[in-house]
């Protein structure tokens, strides 16, 4: 979950800290902006910088454990940009303006992924979720069907053949769901 | 066989459950859309109004006069909102009447917009190539979203009638033909099995689709309504074919 708010704020946090930045105003106020809110996990972060830093912990130390807790590549880079800044005294602005080109085109390119790879979740999702409660039906109304037939296929119990189906039922179930959390993991968070 | 029916859902009091409870999450379920569709429709409507507000800058206008009349052109709810947001301007400050704009959107975009542009009002930044810039991403985003929204669409709706409208009919058609009821076959334990499957599935089918495109929380209220069509297509389906 953190990955996902993380990768859909960070764009927007880039935007934000070139347009405070860009307009003269310092690294650790830009941080103190965002930290107000309006950009989820990253707002929170920020905010827990803010205070450490508050309390007299050094900024550079407090991005070095920010950047433990990242987990997307984009907000690493965003935060490893801040860190070069601070000790190096890089040109922030520009690397973030670029950075956010790059984002916005991996993001483009991800939202096309998403979609060409969902293409095949409602094929795979109704072979299982239809072949499987097929055969399920079919092996649960079977020793009804066949009670005549004791002496070919011998004695079939009505109450294991459901437990059989029951159990059936459920991992069908099961695999469904598994099947849907592609839709959920590998969603490009717009 | 009407009767026989309505004994049938008589003798169900989940399904009657699952039923009422559906139509109760349907009515709920309504708002969300409604609502979607008019934040979707002010959200399009954003990149073109940032492209002209940054337009009318560059030709000298001040920020309130090109909002003016950015909302004398947009005849949408967002030309709407901009009206509603100058008249207060006359009241309170102009900055309140941003806040106040991006409140009553209730979009996240809108609110990120404004927030930046009282960002870049405060601190005197170039407010002009800002617009234009944000217009250009915010198109981009909005392009990014109508294009998931198009292109999942089909696959979501196929994945909901199939499982909860074609699985449900296909076993009913399988087990009314091969075990009808009018010839002694003993069913309950297999139905109630089943029944509670295709609820379960349902539920499943519509969390994929909506999650799929990127609204769950608003599909699932339509769960209900989907298990209690799903459970009732098995049960009317067993009793009609098998007789």
């Amino acid at each position: 979950m953190r990955s996902l708010d993380e990768s859909r704020e960070i764009l927007y946090v880039i935007r934000t800290l070139d347009v405070l930045m860009g307009s003269g105003v310092g690294l650790e106020a830009a941080i103190h902006s965002i930290s107000q809110g309006g950009y989820g996990i990253i707002s929170k972060d920020f905010e827990g910088l803010m205070e450490n830093i508050n309390k007299g912990r050094p900024l550079e130390k407090e991005l070095r454990s920010l950047l433990k807790k990242a987990e997307t590549d984009g907000y690493k880079r965003v935060i490893n940009t801040m860190l070069n800044n601070v000790t190096q005294n890089t040109d922030i602005i520009e690397t973030l303006r670029k950075q956010g080109e790059r984002m916005e085109e991996t993001r483009t390119e991800s939202v096309k992924e998403y979609i060409e790879e969902l293409g095949g979740v409602p094929e795979t999702l109704l072979s299982i979720g239809m072949i499987g409660p097929i055969i399920l039906s079919i092996l649960g109304i079977a020793p009804q069907l066949m009670e005549d037939a004791e002496e070919l296929f011998g004695p079939m119990d009505q109450g294991m053949i459901m437990s059989i189906v029951n159990v059936g039922l459920f991992l069908t179930l099961l695999g469904m769901a598994m099947i849907g959390l592609k839709a959920h993991t590998k969603d490009p968070g717009l | 066989m009407l009767f026989s029916i309505l004994e049938m859902f008589r003798n169900e009091p989940l399904l009657l459950f699952i039923i009422t409870l559906g139509v109760a999450c349907a009515i709920g379920g309504i708002p969300p859309i409604l609502e979607r569709v008019r934040r979707r429709g002010i959200e399009n409507d954003l990149p073109a109004m940032l492209e002209a507000l940054s337009d009318s800058l560059g030709a000298g206008l001040g920020l309130q006069q090109a909002m003016m009349a950015e909302a004398d052109r947009n005849t949408g709810t967002l030309g709407k909102l901009l009206k509603e947001t100058l008249a207060e301007s006359h009241a309170s400050s102009f900055d309140a009447a941003l806040a106040s704009f991006a409140t009553k959107s209730r979009s996240s975009q809108v609110q990120r917009v404004m927030h930046l542009m009282s960002t870049a009002i405060e601190q005197d930044a170039p407010l002009q190539n800002i617009l234009a810039d944000m217009s250009r991403d915010y198109e981009r985003l909005n392009d990014l979203m109508n294009r998931r929204e198009s292109d999942l669409m089909g696959r979501s709706i196929l994945i909901i009638m199939f499982v909860s409208v074609g699985l449900p009919f296909l076993i009913a058609f399988i087990v009314g033909l091969f075990a009808p009821r009018t010839q002694g076959f003993q069913l309950e334990s297999f139905n109630s099995s089943f029944t509670l499957f295709f609820g379960a599935a349902s539920l499943v089918a519509i969390s994929v689709s909506g999650r799929m495109l990127g609204r769950m929380r608003s599909a699932l209220w339509w769960a209900p309504l989907w298990m209690a069509v799903s459970m009732s297509i098995y049960h009317v389906g067993v009793l009609v074919i098998g007789g």
